[in-house]
């Protein structure tokens, strides 16, 4: 720039100039200082106006247009979907089982971790449950990952967030949850930490469960099934039982409507229980039944034709077979017709009927109705029944009456289905059935048989040992059985019962098995100090029909209508002077 | 238009000088102080307590003081010009001794009746005593570096201060309108170069004596997404509530992001946040050409203006009024750091106000005094 030297600096001031328009004209350096500060003003001005586009532009930009760098707030907030990989499982209809909730678990990174010590004093005490020097352990180690708590409420995270600890983060992951607790806990089973079936349907449906083909729908209605723990758990309490287990199946479609064992446990805390709380009694504990088994024998004599509904044997004096002894426990020391076999339950009369039969029709025939093999319910836990080997003549006679051979509940509710649903052989299942499914029906006893037994279990019920079972209006039928448990040193223990009842409703025309069993129950003064089948079980399943047939749509009938009468009179004594009952 | 032929001999009246303000300025600060007051209104959530009532007498007292200065002859500014200064120089330099804390930083005075930010005050008083130095100035004067000594201690007098109590945004402020000034007076480009290059050199030294806040301050500026829990919380959550605010705004009273207190200093330093929020681009862009008609009033006014003083003043009133309102609303938008400048008119606090008007005041001032003619050699000739 030219610089100009002292031209005009020290000239006096410059007299007023005539304007125009608001121009000013001056002279020499001052002229030009003023004229460069115009310019500048304008230059000034220009910026201003930069400047607005500028701010403008970026309002603009944060207030409209989609940055993905920037965050933003949804102007509603979205509902999240929540997709858990493991399926729902409901019951038949459809209420929720089993579910699976989002639930974040904590993992370290301990290369990221600054000061293991502060790390672990500040987590132990926001996770109680962790000690210090378990999380101090676990944070030294070389590893770049290792779990420190899983499944941890969102509280437990925030307050993890809160202590701001580098090194620290979250996985998500799916915790299983299972809304009834302990209900139907042994058929639901549990998972593992890394939500995998162990047992249970979680376990037998593990593939399909996981395999994201919806919800899983069991048999189960949990309204029978709380009816069905609840009275076992009364019973169980009240006889001091150490277990016991009991079955509601549809006699038509196999379906397991309830199934319980008890002690239960909460799959929401599997581990939390004693080992033989998580054990099924219902498929996989194998069990002496006792008496019940009388119900195949009479139907096996039945259908074989080796004694009639008016036939009989001499039960007068018990059966000697090499060092057993076979007697009765209601002993009438005389001939019993068959209906009175069942109903007094004579071990004598059902050994000689299976004698009648023989070895080879008698396996057969159980075979026939699946007592032989395994269940074919859907569960991983089915217990492989015992069975004699070889099978000589005193086993013919002691499975006659349910002795030296053990079964497993559901089985033996299996089994009584077919007895009384007309002979059809179904298999049980834990699914619901869709109503056009084709079911597998296989004649295992005669219709004419299943409607004889179907008044045999109506007499006892009515007549014999199973009067406690009574449920007014239902028709109930059933059989008794109390076996002695084999002690640990191989012989039977009088005191050590299992004592049970198996029944069936409406006898008429039956729909359903309720099935009742329980280990080592002790009599009361209430039972004359009694713990038999009739007396601590039969009171179970009449409780439970009663219950149960209001809430599935039984209607009661009137049990002393003639056409009841004549369906279920029975010749009890054919060659005494009393010719019928009921 | 009037239009008086020699006005520098001619004294107007006063009807003559209030017909000669500019009412339009006056409309557009009313409007703009109307935008504050529904703001802080929405700030105490629906409520002219503790805010917007306050901010309403503050702004009748301002607005007072604006029309008086106005009114009061020019040359009485001139003549007064460093007196002033040096008031305001000695209040700010009492802060350091008599003040009193806000928010962990010593910027406020205690005059018995008010409490004043003495900084607020010195932003204009030091586009004052700039202008009055500057009016004599020529082009060689200009190209002397002696000649610059005086206004740069000027201005470096109350920046060091500034930057001593510490308030970085103030003193930020007060560096760039008296820069602004120096170069709307004419000083050579070239001397700019060099101011920039030594201050570029200062740089690394001044990091060092630069507060722990406020490095942090800074180094979240360049990345805020480093720290959003901590020193980026600030300006993450003002971008979320401009962002959220979208075309239309959420409504008045229904923004989110104040309401719920995610917003720091609603009322204050991040309000036009909230306004954006409420009002959305719309609402930001209405206030934006608010302040844009203020600006290009300011400018057009100082261009009319026939002397140097009058006009460096006008100019100086106007790039400070700039500076408070593109400071915030950079701050706010990210695109500057988080510096603690108020936007003007809108945010809450009575001398931020007090010193917009009265600079206003003496633009309006200017205004009324266009035709006035100062010497070269001042007022004594």
């Amino acid at each position: 720039m030219i610089r100009r030297r002292k031209t005009s600096s020290h000239r006096k001031p410059l007299p007023p100039v005539a304007l125009r328009h608001g121009r000013i004209e001056m002279e020499g350096t001052a002229k030009q200082a003023i004229e460069t500060g115009r310019t500048r003003l304008v230059i000034a001005g220009a910026i201003f106006a930069l400047a607005f586009a500028t701010v403008g532009a970026r309002l603009i930009d944060l207030a409209i247009l989609t940055d993905g760098n920037e965050p933003r707030i949804a102007h509603s907030p979205a509902i999240e979907r929540f997709t858990t990989e493991r399926a729902d499982i409901r019951d038949r209809n459809g209420e929720l089982l089993a579910t699976s909730l989002i639930t974040a678990s904590l993992y370290a990174d301990p290369a990221l971790v600054l000061d293991v010590d502060e790390a672990a004093r500040d987590l132990a005490m926001v996770l109680p449950e962790l000690s210090e020097a378990s999380i101090r352990a676990k944070l030294s180690t070389t590893g770049r990952f290792v779990w420190l708590r899983r499944n941890l409420t969102p509280r437990q995270v925030y307050d993890v967030n809160r202590l701001g600890l580098p090194g620290l983060a979250f996985q998500r992951e799916e915790r299983r949850v299972y809304p009834h607790g302990s209900l139907a806990s042994h058929i639901l089973g549990f998972t593992n930490i890394d939500n995998r079936g162990l047992t249970g349907v979680e376990r037998k449906f593990d593939d399909i469960l996981i395999g994201g083909s919806g919800p899983l729908d069991l048999s189960l209605d949990m309204r029978v099934q709380y009816i069905l723990e609840e009275e076992l758990a009364a019973a169980q309490q009240e006889f001091s039982a150490i277990g016991a287990a009991g079955i509601v199946m549809d006699v038509v479609t196999g379906e397991v409507l309830a199934m319980a064992s008890l002690p239960g446990f909460d799959p929401n805390h599997p581990i939390d229980g004693a080992d033989d709380t998580r054990f099924n009694r219902a498929t996989l504990g194998v069990y002496e039944m006792g008496s019940t088994f009388k119900i195949f024998t009479t139907a096996m004599a039945l259908d074989a034709g080796t004694v009639t509904m008016r036939g009989g044997y001499d039960a007068t004096n018990p059966i000697r077979v090499a060092r057993f002894t076979i007697s009765d426990f209601h002993a009438k020391k005389r001939w019993l017709s068959v209906p009175e076999i069942f109903m007094y339950s004579s071990n004598i009369g059902a050994a000689k009927m299976a004698l009648d039969v023989g070895s080879e029709g008698q396996q057969a025939f159980l075979r026939g109705l699946g007592l032989l093999t395994p269940s074919s319910i859907e569960l991983p836990e089915v217990g492989a029944p015992m069975i004699p080997s070889p099978w000589r003549e005193i086993n013919t006679m002691t499975v006659s009456f349910g002795h030296g051979v053990a079964v497993s509940p559901v089985q033996l509710a299996s089994a009584v289905s077919t007895v009384v649903n007309g002979g059809l052989a179904v298999p049980a299942t834990i699914l619901k059935r869709a109503p056009n499914d084709p079911i597998p029906l296989r004649r295992a006893v005669s219709a004419e048989t299943s409607e004889n037994m179907r008044r045999l279990l109506r007499l006892v019920v009515t007549e014999g040992t199973g009067k406690n079972a009574e449920a007014q209006g239902y028709l109930v039928g059933g059989k008794t059985g109390t076996a002695e448990k084999l002690g640990a040193g191989g012989g039977y223990q009088r005191r050590a019962l299992l004592s049970s009842f198996v029944g069936a409703f409406p006898m008429n025309d039956p729909r359903y098995v309720v099935l009742a069993v329980l280990d080592e129950p002790k009599g009361t003064k209430a039972t004359h100090g009694y713990a038999t089948g009739g007396w601590v079980a039969a009171p179970v399943v009449g409780k439970v029909v009663t219950r149960m047939a209001s809430v599935i749509g039984v209607n009661p009938l009137d049990e002393n209508a003639p056409e009841i009468r004549e369906a279920f009179a029975v010749e009890l004594n054919p060659r005494g002077t009393t010719l019928a009952s009921y | 238009m009037f239009e008086p032929i020699d006005s520098a001999e001619s004294e107007l009246s006063f009807f003559e000088k209030l017909w000669q303000i500019n009412w339009v300025v006056v409309l557009l600060l009313c409007a703009t102080a109307g935008v504050g007051f529904a703001m802080l209104y929405s700030a105490g959530n629906g409520s002219f307590d503790p805010w917007a009532s306050r901010q309403i007498v503050r702004f009748g007292i301002g607005i007072t003081m604006m029309l008086v200065i106005a009114l009061v002859d020019l040359k009485f500014w001139f003549r007064y010009a460093y007196a002033i200064y040096l008031v305001a120089l000695l209040l700010l330099a009492a802060v350091e001794f008599a003040g009193f804390g806000a928010m962990g930083a010593q910027r406020w005075i205690n005059l018995g009746v008010i409490q004043l930010q003495p900084a607020e005050v010195m932003k204009i008083t030091l586009v004052l005593a700039l202008a009055r130095y500057f009016h004599a100035a020529n082009m060689i004067d200009l190209g002397r570096i002696l000649y610059l000594i005086f206004p740069v201690l000027l201005v470096a007098g109350p920046t060091v201060l500034m930057i001593r109590q510490p308030d970085l945004g103030t003193a930020v402020m007060l560096a760039a309108a008296g820069g602004a000034v120096f170069f709307l007076a004419g000083v050579r480009l070239w001397m700019f170069g060099v101011a920039l290059a030594a201050l570029l050199a200062v740089v690394p030294v001044a990091w060092h004596f630069l507060h722990g806040y406020q490095k942090k301050r800074i180094l979240t500026f360049l990345d805020p997404g480093s720290d959003p829990l901590g020193a980026g919380y600030h300006i993450l959550q003002s971008k979320i509530a401009l962002g959220s605010g979208a075309l239309f705004g959420k409504g008045f009273l229904q923004g989110t992001q104040s309401r719920l207190n995610f917003l720091p200093e609603k009322q204050t330093d991040f309000i036009f946040t909230m306004l954006a929020e409420e009002f959305g681009l719309a609402g930001g862009l209405g206030l934006l050409g608010l302040y844009f008609l203020l600006l290009a009033y300011g400018v057009g006014i100082s261009l009319r203006a026939r002397c140097q003083f009058a006009r460096l003043l006008g100019m100086g009133v106007t790039v400070t009024f700039f500076l408070y309102l593109f400071i915030n609303i950079g701050m706010v938008m990210g695109l500057l750091p988080v510096v603690g400048v108020p936007l003007p008119m809108i945010s809450y606090g009575g001398t931020a106000m007090l010193a917009v008007l009265i600079g206003f005041g003496l633009l309006l001032c200017v205004g009324v005094h266009r035709d006035t003619r100062i010497g070269r050699r001042g007022l004594t000739e």
